[in-house]
C-alpha cells in the first residue's frame, strides 16, 4: 500500500500487501464478534462496515502513531465519529500496544476499561463519540491547532453516512474548508441503513461526494472493502493542498456475517445460538475482494 | 464623580487582549457577535480570533479539539445561541470530556430589549447548571467582570460566564477578588431580611433596598455570584442571622438562581422562609422594553418592595416556618 504523505512515525510508510490488510480483517471481526458475544453488548454490523478502513488507517502505512506510546503529541488523531463503531478500534489499539489485550475480554464489564462508546480515558481514543455529530468539529480544533502550531499532525474521522443527517457535520465541513484545513479527512462509512431502514428511503441524503466538494472538499467514492481503492484515496491524504479530504466509503452494513449484511434490524440485535454458530462460519472464511 | 461604566464585554474582551498579545495559546471564537474592543483584537491578532460563522454548535466542537491540542479558548455569541442552541456541545464535548473552554455569553434575561423569546435566555441558569464539571459565573460590574476574566485566563476550566448587555453601575468596590472562592458577597448591609441576586437583578435588588430603608426595613443584598459551585454550607451558615431570604432573578423560577438555593437550604437542612421572586412560567412577546417586561412580571422596583413587605409582614412571620413559593396569581 503507497505511503500517504512523507512520516516519522514507525507506522507510517510501512509496505504491505492487501492480503496481509485482508488477514488483518479478519482477525478484527473475529476479535470484535468475540468481545461482542462474551458480554452481548456492542455493535457488531455497524463495525463491521468499517473494518478496512480502520485496518487499512493503522495497518496500512497512513496514520502516524508509535505503537505502545498513545500519548506521542504529534501521533495523528483519529475520531470514529459514529460511536457506535468506535469500538471496533479496541482490538486494533490493543494490538498497537496502547493496552493489554487482556482488557478486549472485558469488553463492557463492571470496572473494566473499554467501554461501549468510547472517551479519551481509554488510551488511543481522541474524543468522546456516541451521540452524532461531534468527531468533525472537535477535530477541526486538532487541525487549525496543529496548523497553528507547526505541528505535522493530521486529524482523521469516521463518520456514519446517517451521522450527516445532522446539521453540526455540514458546520465543520465549512469550517474545515475555509480555514483550509488539508491536514483533515473525514471518511465517510456509507453503508446505506439507519436503525430504521435505508438512508435513501427513510430521508434521502443523496451524494455524499458531491455534498462534500461542494463545501470546498477534495472528495472521493470508493468500494470501502476494497484495499485496492482504499489504497488509492489514502494516498491522497497530504496531497490536497488547502483542501480537507472526503473519503465516501460505500460499504455493507454487518460484512463478513451474511445473513446481518445490509440488514438495518442487526444494528443492535445480538444472535441466538444457531445464529452464532452461523456467524463463525462466515467469518472462518474471508469474504472480501480485492 | 465616577467615570461612565464601562460595557462588560468590553473589560472582559480588553483582559483577553492583553493577555494574548503575549500568548498565542489564547483563542477567542465569536460566532457573529461583535464589539468595539473585538475590532481592535481582529485586527491585531488575526491568527488568535477566529470566526466559525453562525454555527454554535461547531464553535463549541471546535473549542473543545483547540483546548484538547493546548489552547486557552473563549467562545462568544448571544446568550440564547451559545447555550440552548448548542447545550448538546456543551454537554458532550466541554461538560463530558472536561474541556477548559470559558464560554461567554451577552445578554443574558431580558438583556435583548424587544427581541421576545427567541433572543431572552431566561432558562440559561436552569440548563447550564444541570451541566457537570461547569462553573457558572455571573458578574455585576467592571470589576467583577475584570476579576472573572483575569481567573479564566489564568486558571482556565469549564466555565459559563453570563454576561449583562448593558453596562451596569459599580456594585463592589475592591473586594470582589477576596470573595471569589466561596462565591457570594454581601454588597449592601441590612438585618431584617436578605436579598441574594447577582448581575443586572442585583442592582434591582439594591434600588428595592433603599426603597425598603425609607420604609424603615433594613434588608441586605448579597451578590451570589456564582451560582455553580454553591458554596452551600458557607452561603447557608452566612445566612442564619437573617430571617427571612429573597433570591431575585431574571430567569424562569423551574431550576433558576431561586430554585439553587431552595437546594441548598434543604441540602444543609435550612427551613427559614425563602422568597423566589423570578420570571412567570411563560414566553415574552410584548413590546415595551426590558423595564415594562419585568413591571408586567411583579419585578418593578416597587412590585419587588411589596412583595418582600408582605412576605416580612407579621402576618406571615407567624407562619414562617413554611417556605413560601410564588404561584402564578400573585403576579
Amino acid at each position: 500500500m503507497p505511503s500517504a504523505s512523507p512520516h516519522k512515525g514507525r507506522s507510517a510508510g510501512t509496505k504491505v500487501s492487501y492480503e496481509s490488510l485482508a488477514q488483518k480483517s479478519h482477525w478484527l471481526r473475529r476479535k470484535l464478534f468475540e468481545m461482542v458475544m462474551a458480554t452481548k453488548k456492542g455493535h457488531i454490523p455497524s463495525s463491521f462496515s468499517s473494518v478496512e478502513l480502520l485496518v487499512a488507517l493503522f495497518y496500512g502505512g497512513v496514520m502516524r502513531y508509535e505503537p505502545g506510546k498513545p500519548d506521542d503529541r504529534d501521533r495523528d488523531r483519529l475520531i470514529v465519529s459514529k460511536g457506535h463503531a468506535a469500538m471496533a478500534l479496541y482490538p486494533i489499539l490493543a494490538d498497537i500496544g496502547y493496552f493489554p489485550e487482556s482488557e478486549l475480554t472485558l469488553f463492557t464489564r463492571k470496572d473494566a476499561m473499554l467501554r461501549m462508546y468510547a472517551d479519551p480515558s481509554i488510551p488511543g481514543i481522541d474524543a468522546i463519540s456516541g451521540s452524532l455529530g461531534h468527531g468533525l468539529g472537535i477535530a477541526c480544533g486538532f487541525s487549525l491547532a496543529a496548523k497553528q502550531d507547526g505541528r505535522p499532525q493530521r486529524s482523521f474521522v469516521v463518520l456514519g453516512d446517517s451521522e450527516c443527517y445532522e446539521g453540526s457535520v455540514w458546520e465543520s465541513a465549512c469550517f474545515a474548508s475555509h480555514y483550509e484545513l488539508d491536514n483533515m479527512v473525514a471518511i465517510v462509512d456509507r453503508n446505506g441503513l439507519a436503525i430504521m431502514g435505508k438512508t435513501e428511503e427513510l430521508c434521502r441524503i443523496g451524494s455524499l461526494e458531491e455534498k462534500f466538494r461542494s463545501f470546498g472538499w477534495e472528495s472521493v467514492s470508493i468500494d470501502g472493502h476494497s484495499y485496492r481503492e482504499i489504497a488509492e484515496a489514502y494516498g491522497r491524504v497530504g496531497h490536497t493542498k488547502g483542501r480537507p479530504l472526503a473519503v465516501i466509503a460505500n460499504t455493507v452494513k454487518g460484512k463478513g456475517i451474511r445473513f446481518m449484511e445490509n440488514r438495518s434490524e442487526w444494528h443492535n440485535r445480538m444472535p441466538n445460538a444457531a445464529e452464532q454458530e452461523q456467524a463463525w462460519r462466515d467469518l472462518e472464511t474471508s469474504c472480501l475482494s480485492h | 464623580m465616577s467615570a461612565k461604566p464601562k460595557l462588560m464585554r468590553d473589560v472582559l474582551i480588553q483582559e483577553i487582549f492583553s493577555r494574548a498579545q503575549k500568548d498565542r495559546n489564547i483563542i477567542f471564537i465569536s460566532a457573529d457577535l461583535g464589539a468595539e474592543s473585538l475590532d481592535l483584537f481582529r485586527a491585531q491578532l488575526p491568527g488568535q480570533f477566529i470566526h466559525p460563522g453562525i454555527c454554535e454548535q461547531n464553535m463549541i466542537d471546535l473549542a473543545a479539539g483547540l483546548a484538547m491540542s493546548g489552547k486557552t479558548v473563549f467562545t462568544y455569541a448571544m446568550a440564547s445561541f451559545i447555550t440552548a442552541r448548542c447545550y448538546e456541545q456543551l454537554k458532550v464535548a466541554l461538560g463530558a470530556m472536561n474541556q477548559p473552554v470559558t464560554v461567554v455569553s451577552v445578554g443574558v434575561g431580558l438583556g435583548y430589549d424587544d427581541a421576545g423569546p427567541t433572543h431572552y435566555t431566561t432558562e440559561d441558569i436552569a440548563c447550564m447548571r444541570a451541566l457537570p464539571n461547569i462553573e457558572i459565573w455571573t458578574p455585576s460590574d467592571e470589576e467583577s467582570a475584570r476579576e472573572i476574566t483575569v481567573e479564566c485566563c489564568e486558571r482556565p476550566r469549564f466555565r459559563y460566564i453570563r454576561l449583562e448587555r448593558p453596562a451596569l453601575a459599580r456594585a463592589h468596590h475592591g473586594g470582589f477578588r477576596a470573595a471569589m472562592s466561596q462565591g457570594f458577597c454581601e454588597v449592601a448591609p441590612g438585618s431584617d431580611a436578605v436579598i441574594l441576586s447577582s448581575g443586572y437583578m442585583l442592582h434591582r435588588a439594591m434600588a428595592a433596598r433603599e426603597q425598603l430603608k425609607m420604609a424603615g426595613t433594613e434588608v441586605a443584598v448579597i451578590d451570589l455570584f456564582r451560582i455553580k459551585p454553591l458554596s452551600g454550607r458557607a452561603l447557608t451558615s452566612h445566612l442564619s442571622r437573617f430571617s427571612h431570604v429573597i433570591t431575585l432573578e431574571e430567569q424562569c423560577l423551574a431550576g433558576g438562581f431561586g430554585g439553587a438555593v431552595a437546594e441548598a437550604f434543604v441540602d444543609h437542612g435550612v427551613a427559614k422562609p425563602l422568597l423566589r421572586l423570578g420570571l412567570p412560567d411563560r414566553y415574552f412577546f410584548e413590546n415595551g422594553g426590558r423595564n415594562h417586561v419585568l413591571e408586567s412580571c411583579g419585578l418593578g422596583t416597587s412590585a419587588i418592595v411589596e412583595r418582600v413587605g408582605e412576605f416580612l409582614a407579621p402576618s406571615h412571620r407567624r407562619s414562617a416556618h413554611l417556605p413560601n413559593v410564588p404561584t402564578l396569581s400573585s403576579f
